[in-house]
């Protein structure tokens, strides 16, 4: 396979090339929003989030849009905050990857004069960046995500084993593989368990599972009119067991080597790895992306549509009415796995001729179609 | 070609590939390989949907991957239509007392 990358200054290899501007804070997004407009080709990170939050759920905040900042597909970054010391905080830990990145506070200087000083730093970075080329980089220097949405019983049976050989095969040259969904594990949490590769990695997973299953039953409710999914139900998934079983499908056969928190940090050479995160698409890509992952496989059943602003989101289906509807979504479209007609083997193959498509800098279905999803997962209310 | 595929030998139920419509015959295939079984389909079963394989008990768990997938809240014969009409989860199952 001959892929090509961005390696940046800490030597992380991205597989897209972007300049951020990161709002710290709702407050921030028309900021953000001007200077995208002002020097296109920089991409506005804006979200509704970021004022008088606090403890872990502020925590998971920062760690989001910094992780955002870090990730290796992007060059450099600008963050802007209504105060300084926030937009600093995130800046700072965006700075230790070696990167451009300023900061900016619109407190003492007014949204205009703030837009004219960070798109001035802006067009500077995306000027850099277009002079960056891209080199040879190998599978293990990089950090890639899975998902499945809007599922249905073709994907437990076609795709997501499909899927499932390719991170076997990724896993085995050496990248890291971020898998996710706590709450759609439930009827598979035994196998996975079953798969951890020490028994601390195990009781990790346990403890995350069970609080999880903890704080739903701590409000008085289950999951059961959630998951599975009107849209599941409609493709014909029945229970969350069912949908359980199949998710893990695409999670292939490795050790599960490490369990993450939310939007944690992960290098790559670390194997196929659990983190804790929503199963909805926006808001498990996001998180996976603020850990470091480049580029992420989403396989689709009754056909989701999401993307990533910084990230290649590849689909895959194998659902014919889907794959024939809505084809302009669907990178890797499967139908004749479901016939028999072609082996998983094959099935494989064509996902990772996609995959080194869209390393090398083909765009995805998303990318064409503007997809852009990001999307800040919340663990309690603000203050 | 096979019109609908279930996973382990042992499952209860397949996946339909294509829409199945009642009275047709077809050969379900299984992914761990070994022969078609020959199965009469009683319903309209759109693609994607399950199939069951065998007479299926009211009350029974029902298992698809070699796994236990819910609960049967009504007799499903051999060839009928899976699904929330007649499968529930067995997690927060309470035994119809909410």
């Amino acid at each position: 396979m001959r892929l090509t990358g961005y390696r940046r200054p800490n030597g992380r290899v991205g597989v897209r090339n972007h300049v951020v501007v990161l709002p710290v804070d709702d407050l921030s997004n028309k900021v953000a929003e001007g200077v995208a407009a002002l020097i296109p080709g920089v991409v506005a990170l804006t979200h509704p989030y970021g004022r008088l939050q606090f403890g872990e759920d502020l925590e998971l905040t920062f760690r989001t849009l910094a992780g955002h900042g870090a990730n290796p597909n992007v060059y450099g970054a600008v963050v802007i905050g209504i105060e300084p010391k926030w937009a600093e905080r995130v800046a700072s830990e965006i700075a230790l990857t070696g990167k451009p990145v300023e900061a900016f506070a619109i407190e003492g200087q007014g949204d205009l004069r703030t837009i004219e000083r960070a798109s001035r730093v802006a067009y500077r970075l995306l000027q850099e960046a277009s002079e960056q080329e891209r080199e040879p980089v190998e599978i293990r220097e990089l950090v890639l995500s899975i998902k499945c949405g809007e599922s249905d019983p073709t994907l437990g049976l076609a795709g997501n084993p499909a899927l499932g050989k390719v991170v076997d095969y990724l896993v085995g040259e050496g990248a890291t593989v971020i898998f996710g969904e706590t709450s759609e594990l439930t009827g598979a949490e035994h196998l996975i368990a079953a798969r951890c590769a020490t028994p601390e990695v195990r009781e990790a997973f346990l403890t995350t599972y069970r609080s999880y299953v903890q704080m739903i039953e701590s409000k008085g409710v289950d999951l059961l009119g959630s998951q599975p999914t009107e849209g599941n139900i409609r493709g014909g998934l029945t229970t969350i067991e069912e949908k359980a079983l199949g998710n893990i499908q695409k999670t292939g056969t490795s050790p599960i080597q490490k369990v993450l928190r939310p939007a944690e940090a992960v290098g790559p050479g670390e194997g196929l790895v659990f983190m804790d995160s929503s199963s909805a698409a926006a808001e498990m890509i996001t998180l996976a992306v603020a850990g470091g992952s480049v580029l992420h496989f989403f396989t689709t059943g009754q056909g989701n549509v999401v993307g990533h602003p910084l990230v290649p989101v590849v689909k895959i289906s194998p659902n014919p009415k889907t794959c024939e509807a809505m084809k302009e979504h669907i990178d890797v479209p499967l139908p004749d796995l479901l016939w028999g007609e072609i082996s998983l083997d094959v099935a494989a193959r064509r996902i990772l001729e996609v995959f080194e498509q869209t390393v090398r800098g083909r765009l995805t279905a998303a990318e064409l179609l503007g997809h852009r999803e990001f999307v800040l997962t919340r663990l309690y209310p603000s203050a | 070609m096979s019109k609908a595929m279930a996973h382990r030998r042992l499952d209860h139920v397949a996946v339909a590939v294509f829409d199945l419509e009642a009275g047709e015959e077809v050969d379900v295939v299984f992914s761990e390989g070994g022969d078609p079984l020959r199965l009469r389909i009683q319903e309209d079963i759109p693609l994607g949907h399950k199939v069951a394989l065998k007479d299926i008990q009211e009350g029974e768990v029902v298992v698809e991957y070699g796994e236990a997938i819910g609960r049967a809240t009504a007799f499903i014969p051999a060839g009928g239509y899976v699904h929330v009409h007649n499968l529930k989860s067995l997690r927060w199952d309470f035994g119809g007392r909410r």
